[in-house]
């Protein structure tokens, strides 16, 4: 069971541990800010109140969501690899070679679209990014997928390494998801919820990754030898398939610091269930196989994929969701809960989770999906989930840290500001986005119509209030992190904390 | 040591011998399939099973160049990468001392450095190995599948697309075999007992 003291000792940043971690936050905290100025930008010139000429659009967009989806998976592996450490021996080296590899791939990214000038989103989806029409070249895009292969190959080794701990205590996968009390048997206890979904991710985006490793390279061979064309469905199947797990796994590497965190900030244990259990059993087998979702639209698809895609998605969102929400809920019922930013957060992220997901099944729906799927409603779900969602759950965990090196949690005036300001640019960023897709503007779109940028501009508005509450988080968190621990921070009883 | 070990330790060079002999020469490489996956495949399985011949004091150095298998490991990769590509193969029937090169690299430079590195990676080298190895067989599957052209002289493309096939079932079959192992089979991630005997 999760520990209810605030700042324990096994979680303790010492050395090499404190730097990299570190290296992990402040990176990701600054990329966020930039992303998001990316992001505000295509927000502005869709408003038309900036102009940026359309191809220079493509490329912020293919920038924007290759960096904010890898941001994502860089902060919260950092979320796993501190709890998942207390439970089993991680290597250091795997954590920083995660590190290190993401950087050189975020490199060759970065250059590929901002000197290669590629433009084909983070998607890659074939045969786009060898027809550049003259605004990007080939080797550009390889330069691309060569970047996302690095990104893939440092998550693999995390992984691997995550997952020979894991199997070290427990003996192998399946009993570290806890298989074995899925039908009987006392559950023990103690069983981690950060291993199990540690576990799920690992399953999970570990077959992504290996889909990705295969597209990925034949999209190169296809670059070198344009003899060998690809069939463009299997390709987008196995896109969507990698891209799916990946940007999903950060949801529930992130969750972890819920599971973790909340019942030091409640004060009240947060047991492990059955029901737990099963969720996530469910969630690991219904995550690998509800990517069809995604081609929907694609009348080629065989049918019976649409069928899984369709069926999955209404189950596969739910199970995690609605213990986790739940347990959170029951949890806080009635604990006195001191309302601190740590605290706030996990809240937060509960919320945005549980509201995000809501459009996703609707948009899940072959008859929703028809008249949705190529409009703002999608980057209304996605956005939601992630931004008010994993996000508010990876900063709580960054809250919670700058608060060991105080020994208190986070709760100054400025905080007590940034937070509403965050919560109420999120929401009116969100919800622009959703109402856009309810009156079919187009997504992915350089240029709207007058009657289009009504939307825009509220969204645009809530974007900068989101710019500038992050920018106010990036710099907050990033100087409490490298602020030197107090004596004795380790081991502040919840009581002590809570005040 | 006994007749059984004496056989045992002898199985690679009787082997290769047997690979070697014309008429089975000739049968192992009448399809591109039988080449690639049955007899390229055997040749390794020869380098393995030449390990006991292997001096230790050869071992010895070679292990301080082969921290953790690493480098052993990445030797077999790009020797398994030359013997993939259908020109080598096309050759090595064609061009005598292709054959002889073939002969001889895949035991020496594929199958020895797999034996002597194995035992000495871990699970995350392993698990590297392993993902790439998968990978490699669904990449390749799906390359002589699509390819609009016979790739080898010697080959016709129907006998191509069934090589093709064939690397997809197994890039299938070690996913649902790694999968199935890590999830509910034993895993040794220290190596120890492997190690042990390294």
């Amino acid at each position: 069971m999760a520990s209810l003291t605030m700042y324990p000792d096994d979680e303790r940043l010492a050395g090499g541990e404190r730097i990299a971690f570190n290296l992990y936050i402040v990176t990701a905290v600054a990329l966020f800010v930039l992303m998001m100025l990316l992001g505000l930008t295509m927000r502005m010139t869709q408003a038309k109140w900036l102009t940026v000429q359309s191809p220079l659009f493509y490329q912020l967009l293919s920038m924007h969501g290759a960096g904010m989806v890898g941001t994502m998976a860089l902060v919260t592996t950092a979320v796993m690899w501190f709890f998942l450490r207390k439970y089993v021996q991680l290597h250091l080296w795997a954590f920083v070679a995660n590190y290190v590899l993401f950087m050189l791939g975020a490199l060759c990214i970065i250059a590929s679209i901002f000197v290669g000038r590629y433009g084909a989103l983070w998607t890659f989806l074939y045969p786009l990014p060898v027809r550049g029409f003259g605004l990007w070249t080939s080797n550009t895009s390889a330069l691309f997928m060569v970047g996302y292969l690095l990104i893939g190959v440092g998550s693999l080794l995390f992984y691997l390494d995550a997952a020979a701990g894991i199997i070290k205590v427990h003996g192998n996968l399946g009993r570290a998801l806890g298989l074995q009390w899925l039908f009987g048997g006392k559950i023990d206890p103690d069983h981690p919820k950060a291993v199990v979904a540690s576990t799920q991710v690992i399953i999970s985006n570990s077959l992504g990754i290996l889909a990705g490793a295969v597209v990925l390279v034949m999209s190169l061979v296809n670059i070198f030898f344009p003899t060998v064309v690809l069939n463009a469905l299997l390709a987008k199947n196995l896109i969507y398939w990698f891209g799916h797990q990946y940007i999903n796994a950060t949801i529930y590497m992130g969750v972890i610091a819920v599971y973790e965190l909340l019942p030091r900030y409640t004060g009240k244990p947060y047991p492990i269930s059955r029901p737990f259990l099963w969720s996530w059993a469910a969630s690991t087998l219904f995550v690998i196989v509800v990517y069809p979702h995604h081609l929907l639209m694609d009348f080629a698809q065989p049918r019976w994929l649409a069928v899984i895609g369709q069926m999955v998605s209404w189950g596969a969102g739910f199970p995690v969701f609605l213990v986790t929400v739940f347990g959170a809920l029951t949890n806080l019922h009635r604990s006195g809960i001191r309302w601190t930013m740590p605290s706030r957060l996990l809240i937060l992220s509960m919320f945005g989770w549980a509201a995000g997901i809501v459009p996703a099944i609707l948009d899940g729906t072959i008859r929703n999906n028809l008249v949705m799927h190529n409009t703002q409603w999608v980057p209304g779900h996605f956005h939601f989930y992630l931004l008010l969602g994993v996000l508010a759950m990876a900063m709580a965990l960054m809250y919670h840290v700058i608060g060991s090196r105080v020994s208190a949690p986070p709760n100054s005036s400025a905080d007590k500001l940034g937070f509403p300001l965050y919560l109420a640019g999120g929401l009116i960023f969100t919800y622009a986005f959703l109402d856009a897709g309810r009156l079919s503007v187009p997504r992915r779109m350089a240029e709207h119509l007058d009657s289009w940028t009504f939307t825009d501009k509220v969204g645009s508005i809530g974007a900068i209030l989101v710019v500038l509450a992050m920018l106010y988080f990036a710099i907050r968190i990033s100087a409490g992190l490298l602020k030197q621990p107090s004596a004795g921070a380790a081991g502040v009883s919840t009581a002590d904390a809570a005040g | 040591m006994t007749r059984l070990q004496t056989v045992v330790r002898w199985a690679g060079p009787i082997l290769w011998l047997t690979l070697a002999l014309p008429p089975v020469r000739h049968a192992l490489e009448s399809t591109l399939t039988l080449q690639m996956l049955v007899q390229i495949p055997l040749l390794a399985l020869v380098g393995w099973w030449l390990r006991p011949f292997l001096p230790d004091r050869a071992v010895k150095v070679l292990n301080a160049w082969n921290r953790g298998g690493i480098s052993g490991l990445l030797l077999a990769s790009f020797a398994a990468m030359i013997w993939m590509l259908p020109r080598t193969m096309d050759s090595a029937l064609n061009v005598p001392w292709v054959e002889l090169a073939k002969f001889t690299s895949v035991p020496v430079l594929l199958g020895l450095p797999l034996a002597v590195s194995w035992p000495r990676a871990g699970f995350v080298v392993r698990g590297v190995f392993l993902v790439e190895a998968t990978a490699t067989a669904f990449r390749l599957g799906w390359l002589y599948l699509v390819s609009p052209q016979r790739l080898c002289s010697n080959y016709l493309l129907g006998d191509q697309q069934l090589a093709g096939n064939a690397l997809l079932a197994i890039g299938a079959a070690m996913s649902l075999l790694l999968a199935w192992k890590l999830m509910w089979g034993h895993v040794d991630v220290d190596g120890s007992h492997r190690r042990s005997h390294a």
